[in-house]
């Protein structure tokens, strides 16, 4: 958190809102966040607070109403399309709540496929890398199998494997840990973790879970579509902490 | 490139219901294509060999022989002459027959037909052997002098069997009638209205019905190994006939027969060329292919745009089925460009697999209809100048449907795929398919 670092997410008084037939409704409104290289960084708040928005806005996959949003210097407004994907693709690596994986690809081939598109790599050091990585999340021997055959746990540690097997500046992760039990949950954590002290890899994840905010070196409470605040890991505990006996 | 063709191979895999819909209904408009196209230019086919080789060649080199003004005969005199000029001017040529032209009336006991009389050699008629199907006697018969070769209809008609003998009776240019007996030694199967206008004769029973000079003939056919030749063949023909001296008639696209007026009116004497083709000859045979032409487009037509929609309809079912994963592939940074390819490819590979099974298919009923040798309706027949159906086959116009059908998906299935791939990917992913 280097203060003379610039930013690799800076977002500035970014609305966002989501336009049901005549009604309109607001997400995110008037979001500030600043977040620097190396960061570590969770996303609290609860549900419908605007988390999965923003890492949306952040992944380049969704446009704010009003606002900047800039990543790895670039104001994303200003981007074309093409260049818009090209940083999808070699910045950002994004896990979404969803999985979204192809379903008539292999497990294999779902963690390949990104580095297919970014053509840097050839067939041996893909293998070694996809490989490495379905080692990682647990899914070597599952390496044929199709997604609809895995569990969802099982999906969400592929989602995982695909959004770092181009080793991305940037992982946003939308609640990662959300369909794995305690034990997986943890160890796909650890792996974000080493790729970030090894690597210097930004993340930006959301999650509810007490135990994943842990690990983070900042947490940002959200909540309605504002940020409230912006607390170290132990305040966000206390202030949950709080925030739950006042229940 | 490769993994383009996977997802798209695999994705024809997945959704097997909705391929083998979609293929099925490719190759059905392929196989339709093919034997619509094979019905139309078989038709044409058989029209146009039937009614070259019974009524004029593909370019006729005739005229007219006038003794004084309103006497003509459409005749030409000196023809061996004029045949050996053929054979050495015209290297596009097939064969070339003379052919003697009358127009009388055949009396029988118990009844009577008014046709035109062809003067043939029965031998050098080569065209003759594949178009006509002799019912009765045999074609060879006409090389005996004083025979006559007649269709069904016109034997029905005069009440004659093979062996039965009848009066041909012509009237002449000098007002008076000459007659010849002649004995039917051939009944053809009719060929549409052409059996209702035509008998023939040995050339020789012609010439001695007219009294005319052995070197004299009605005109000569040529027929040519290719019909796109006729305008370049005519145009030589003109004028080396004129270098060599002949007289010839201004050109006039019209059938001889219609031609006596005005030649009578004119003020010329002797002998004069006529040099046509067989869209003069037979201009109703030209009208009957047009309209077979304009109806089997306006069918074709008709079907296409049927199975476009439906095909295009089926496409967009599955590209919003798949808008999903659309989504999923550009966040993860697929361009749109790729996108549309991946679909291109889909549709391609749909395309080109449909369209071979249904040419395979178009191909077999083709064949089959035409072993089958089915009839068609007398109605039919009788334009068609045929009386089964014959289809035919070309290479090039299977390749071309099967190339037109791909063509037509693959650029119906980049309208929906370009829309689809233009969406924010978020608004993809999240997309209810
Ligand atoms: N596509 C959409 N159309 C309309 N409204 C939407 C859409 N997506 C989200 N919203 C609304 O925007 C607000 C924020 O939603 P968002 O998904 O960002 O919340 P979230 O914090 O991720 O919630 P959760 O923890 O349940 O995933 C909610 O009120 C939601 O109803
Ligand atoms: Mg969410």
């Amino acid at each position: 958190m280097s203060a003379g670092q610039s930013p690799i997410v800076s977002i500035f008084d970014v609305t966002k809102d989501y336009s049901l037939g005549k009604v309109v409704v607001p997400a995110l409104r008037g979001v500030d966040l600043k977040v620097f290289p190396g960061e570590f960084i969770s996303i609290a708040g609860p549900s419908g607070s605007g988390k999965t928005t923003l890492l949306n806005l952040i992944g380049c996959v969704d446009t704010a109403t009003a606002g900047v949003v800039s990543v790895a210097g670039q104001d994303t407004k200003k981007l074309t399309e093409k260049e818009l994907t090209n940083l999808r693709l070699h910045t950002i690596g994004f896990i979404f709540q969803s999985f979204n994986l192809v379903s008539v690809l292999s497990v294999f081939q779902n963690v390949e496929f990104p580095l297919l598109l970014q053509r840097k790599l050839n067939k041996a050091e893909r293998k070694d890398r996809v490989m490495q990585l379905l080692e990682q999340v647990g899914l070597a021997q599952h390496e044929k199998h199709r997604p609809n055959e895995l569990s969802g746990g099982q999906r969400q540690r592929v989602a995982v494997a695909r959004a770092l097997v181009t080793r991305p500046q940037l992982v946003l992760a939308d609640e990662p840990t959300a369909n794995l039990d305690s034990v997986t949950g943890q160890h796909i954590i650890d792996l974000m973790k080493e790729l970030n002290q090894k690597e210097g890899t930004t993340f930006i994840f959301s999650t509810h879970d007490a135990k994943v905010m842990n690990h983070a070196n900042a947490v940002v409470r959200l909540a309605d579509g504002k940020i409230l605040d912006r607390v170290t890991s132990a305040e966000a505990q206390r202030a949950m902490a709080a925030g739950a006996e006042g229940h | 490139m490769f993994q383009l063709f996977l997802i798209a191979f695999r994705n024809l895999g997945t959704h097997r219901r909705r391929t083998l819909l979609l293929g099925g209904a490719i190759a059905g408009v392929t196989a339709l294509l093919v034997i619509l196209q094979g019905l139309s230019s078989g038709m044409q086919e058989s029209m146009l060999r039937s009614a070259t080789t019974l009524m004029t060649g593909h370019v006729n080199v005739g005229g007219f022989y006038k003794l004084a003004a309103g006497q003509s005969a459409p005749v030409v005199t000196s023809a061996p002459k004029v045949m050996e000029l053929i054979h050495k001017e015209v290297p596009e040529l097939d064969y070339a027959v003379q052919r003697g032209r009358g127009w009388a009336k055949v009396v029988s006991e118990t009844g009577s037909v008014q046709a035109g009389i062809g003067g043939i050699d029965v031998s050098t008629e080569t065209g003759f052997r594949k178009v006509l199907q002799i019912r009765e006697g045999t074609l060879d018969g006409l090389n005996e002098p004083n025979t006559l070769l007649v269709f069904q209809q016109q034997a029905e008609k005069l009440g004659v069997k093979v062996g039965d003998t009848v009066t041909i009776v012509a009237p002449t240019m000098r007002g008076i009638n000459n007659t010849v007996d002649v004995r039917v030694v051939a009944i053809a199967a009719n060929v549409g209205m052409l059996s209702s206008f035509n008998v023939y004769v040995p050339s020789a029973t012609l010439r001695s019905l007219y009294r005319l000079k052995d070197d004299t003939t009605g005109a000569i056919f040529l027929y040519l190994k290719d019909l796109k030749q006729v305008p370049a063949v005519q145009a030589r023909l003109r004028q080396t006939l004129a270098a060599a001296g002949y007289e010839l008639m201004d050109n006039d696209p019209r059938a001889f027969w219609m031609k006596f007026d005005t030649v009578n009116r004119e003020a010329w004497t002797g002998q004069k060329l006529d040099i046509t083709n067989w869209e003069d000859e037979i201009s109703f045979v030209k009208w009957t292919v047009t309209a077979l032409n304009i109806l089997s487009g306006l069918l074709i037509s008709i079907l296409l745009v049927i199975i476009c929609v439906g095909i295009m309809n089926t496409l967009w079912i599955a590209i919003r089925e798949r808008t999903r994963e659309i989504g999923t592939l550009r966040a993860i940074g697929m361009q749109r460009s790729r996108v549309v390819w991946m679909f291109l490819l889909e549709a391609l590979t749909l395309g080109s697999l449909g369209t071979l099974v249904g040419a395979g298919l178009g191909l077999v009923v083709c064949t089959l209809v035409n072993a089958a040798q089915i009839a068609v309706p007398k109605v039919v027949a009788v334009f068609i100048l045929s009386e089964t159906l014959n289809l035919a086959v070309s290479p090039k116009v299977i390749l071309g449907s099967m190339l037109f059908i791909t063509a037509c998906t693959t650029a119906i299935s980049l309208i929906p795929s370009f829309l689809a791939a233009r969406l924010k990917p978020v608004t993809a992913m999240h997309h209810i398919g």
